[in-house]
């Protein structure tokens, strides 16, 4: 191969410069090919850069004590978060829930679950209060923290004061409870028949009246008159015409033959009813009126009919 | 009985011919008022009102037909017809605190094919949708690079384009049925699914423009919008395939997907594709936002949490029949449905009527793409029995969907995300559909 190369070394240049441009577009470029946009300033770049890691990266100079904290939250943050962090209704609790982890009802708050004092100052800072993003100052985003890790008794002195100095001592309850994606963690087969028991599975059926379903109602509607109507005509059916329909007796056309329903279908629902309901005398046999039976009603003769002719096209 | 004027005798011919196309119920209520209303005196209404609805159908020349419509750009920007207006996103209002940082669901019962419209893709926001001005949006790529770089809109297009067919789904998806079912229908339970094609340049272009620094590892993307919405991602995810992008089906990204610019990670969570992206920091370690700490791990019954879990796994279900798509009719039926992995393409469906007894394998139908919704369907022949549908997704990599039992076996019940089990819908011998599980 590398011979081969070598040989044809003056050909291969050829080929290369005249794709050109496809050539060179395979491989990585150097910074700066395209040229386009230009070198964001360092102004520009502090304005937006508000990201904050848990070795304390990106913390800006500043600081805020717990009592602090307290007055803000009260003002601010309460309103959904609760006095004491506990969460009104459907907003998230930040406070509690230490040792329920393993529970049933894991209740996952800044001091029961998050890793890194960090994420709390970051966030706080990007995304709270949640009506007025980035409208707080670093001084107030440091006593925030430090009061919702004094509510999660993270911090025990009211007088502490957070500051980008003492950051990096607050340590989680729960910094060593995750690890890292080991997924696939579960392995099924591909199995193809006998697979289970059939007598040993259990339906748990649906919880209902909890999902908006009005656009449902009007199909299950449909799908009830038809089902409705099906069964409907399977009762009469065995009931009033199944005794000459099953058999063939007196002429009848045997229900599930096709060959002897295909023209009878051909004239039509409107005929095939007239004749049910009045009787038919014809080249094959006779039809008495309503099969005999004056007491049909119209509504259920034409649902035999149309189960007649659903079983026999 | 007064014999009838032949005007009259006409009208009642009519009617029962018109009647003969209705079902019945419906059919024995409009004889019974057409003739009530023949035999009165207001012949000319009786006209009106017998023929409603049904003049278009044939013989008859359809109402539509008989004038003109209306011109070009009467509507500059189209929408669909209004009888499918019932073709619409919902969401369940439970779910969350308040719209503004809430998620709705794609009605898949009514998508065709793998394109999800833009206007029906599932939505999730964290702080409502930000009305961004194209003009004076920027995307700054800052951190460990050599050329720290600020992009105007216009400067982000005119690097070269590349457009992708990918699947986008939350990973809370289904997440609400761990402990059993609660959502009535398929819009409920796998709706926060969509699937459309996608244009941007790669991050790997950008990447290379900005040129990465030695050490270099993770990416840090975040959005505009009033939660600065944020993700850690690793650089060799956004070096293989990860896109920046402008457009969606053709046009560029509407608003509640991040207009004017997103991420967009195929075949990972949603919420890792930053939309309204204003900001890429390239650095050595991830950065532990919230919605990677607090959010998006996902909880082990040993009270430890998998993070990082970008993942989508394989997962399917059966579309038709579904609860909004019950059973119409005894006889054949299409049976059909959408399987997706986040590691490559759909291999195989299988298909099981029983509950997961036995299993055929279904055809894979139109296009077989990585990362993107796959239809499968199957013909079957109903009579009326009840039955327990499933369907079971096999992904290139060899990874066979998993039973309910079996992740929750391994999980336990309150990891909230990543619930990619065999589905089962029970079919009712009345062709009604429910959501079921199976113990």
């Amino acid at each position: 191969m590398y011979n081969w190369v070598k040989k044809y070394f003056h050909v291969l240049v050829l080929i290369f410069a005249a794709q050109g441009f496809i050539a060179s577009s395979a491989f990585a470029k150097e910074p700066g090919y395209y040229g386009l946009g230009r070198i964001a300033t360092e102004e520009e770049i502090a304005g937006w850069d508000i990201d904050i890691r848990p070795d304390g990266q990106g913390l800006p100079v500043g600081s805020g004590s717990v009592s602090q904290g307290e007055g803000i939250f009260d003002a601010k943050c309460a309103v959904c978060h609760g006095d004491f962090g506990e969460g009104e209704g459907r907003w998230p609790a930040l406070a509690g829930g230490i040792g329920t982890l393993t529970e049933d009802r894991p209740e996952k708050t800044v001091g029961s679950y998050w890793p890194y004092a960090s994420t709390l100052w970051d966030y706080i800072h990007r995304a709270m209060p949640f009506t007025a993003p980035q409208s707080l100052t670093d001084n107030e985003t440091y006593a925030l923290t430090a009061y919702v890790l004094y509510l999660n008794e993270i911090i025990d002195d009211e007088d502490f004061v957070l500051s980008r100095d003492n950051f990096a001592e607050i340590e989680m309850p729960n910094k060593d409870g995750f690890f890292i994606d080991n997924r696939p963690d579960v392995i099924n087969i591909a199995c193809m028949e006998n697979c289970k028991d059939p007598s040993k599975i259990k339906v748990t059926s649906a919880i209902k009246g909890i999902t908006p379903l009005k656009h449902l109602e009007q199909t299950a509607a449909e799908t009830e008159n038809k089902v409705d109507s099906t069964k409907r005509g399977m009762g009469v059916y065995e009931q009033s015409c199944a005794m000459c329909h099953d058999s063939g007796l007196a002429g009848a056309p045997i229900v599930g033959d096709n060959k002897l329903w295909v023209d009878r279908i051909a004239q039509g629902m409107e005929l095939l009813v007239e004749h049910a309901t009045n009787g038919f005398t014809g080249d094959a046999g006779m039809m008495p009126a309503k099969g005999g039976n004056p007491s049909l009603s119209e509504e259920d003769l034409v649902a035999a009919v149309e189960y007649m002719v659903s079983q026999s096209r | 009985m007064k014999r009838l004027s032949e005007n009259t005798t006409d009208l009642l011919k009519e009617i029962k011919a018109e009647a003969a196309e209705l079902p019945q119920k419906k059919r024995r209520d409009f004889l019974l008022n057409g003739l009530k209303l023949s035999v009165g005196s207001a012949l000319a209404a009786t006209v009106g009102t017998a023929m409603a609805g049904k003049e278009s159908l044939p013989p008859n020349v359809p109402v539509w037909s008989r004038k003109l419509g209306r011109g070009v750009v009467s509507v500059p920007y189209g929408h669909p017809s209004k009888h499918e207006s019932d073709v619409v996103r919902r969401t369940v209002d439970w779910l969350t605190a308040d719209s503004i940082s809430s998620i709705s669901m794609t009605p898949l019962h009514e998508m065709k094919g793998i394109i999800t419209p833009s206007g029906l893709v599932f939505e999730r926001y964290h702080a409502g949708v930000p009305e961004v001005n194209p003009d004076d949006h920027r995307i700054i790529i800052n951190g460990m690079v050599d050329r720290p770089l600020i992009l105007t809109m216009d400067q982000l297009m005119s690097f070269p384009s590349e457009s992708v067919i990918n699947f986008l789904e939350c990973p809370a998806n289904g997440g609400m049925e761990w402990r059993g079912t609660q959502m009535e229908a398929l819009q409920f339970t796998h709706g926060m699914l969509s699937c459309c094609e996608w244009t941007g340049v790669k991050l790997s272009t950008l990447l290379d423009e900005v040129g990465i620094q030695k050490g270099a590892k993770w990416l840090l993307a975040e959005g505009a919008d009033g939660a600065g919405m944020s993700r850690s991602i690793p650089l060799e995810k956004a070096l293989d395939d990860t896109l920046v992008v402008y457009a969606q089906n053709g046009e560029m990204l509407r608003p509640e997907q991040g207009y004017p610019v997103r991420l967009f990670n195929p075949g990972w969570e949603g919420n890792t594709s930053i939309k309204w992206l204003r900001r890429l920091e390239i650095g050595d370690k991830p950065w532990y936002q919230r919605e990677e700490t607090s959010k998006y791990t996902d909880l082990m019954p040993d009270g430890t949490a998998r993070k990082f879990s970008f993942v989508q796994e394989t997962n399917s279900v059966i579309t038709s029949p579904c609860p909004e798509k019950p059973m119409m009719h005894r006889g054949i039926h299409h049976l059909e449905g959408i399987a997706w992995s986040g590691r490559g393409k759909i291999k195989r469906v299988d298909v099981s009527l029983d509950g997961g007894v036995s299993w055929q394998t279904a055809k894979l139908k139109g296009l077989v793409l990585s990362k993107a919704i796959t239809r499968f369907g199957m013909e079957i022949n109903w009579q009326g029995e009840p039955l327990l549908l499933q369907s079971r997704a096999i992904d290139e990599t060899g990874y066979v969907q998993p039973t309910l039992s079996q992740l929750r076996e391994a999980r336990g019940s309150n990891s909230i995300y990543h619930k990619n089990s065999i589905h089962t819908w029970m079919l009712d011998k009345d062709g009604t559909v429910s959501n079921v599980q199976l113990g």
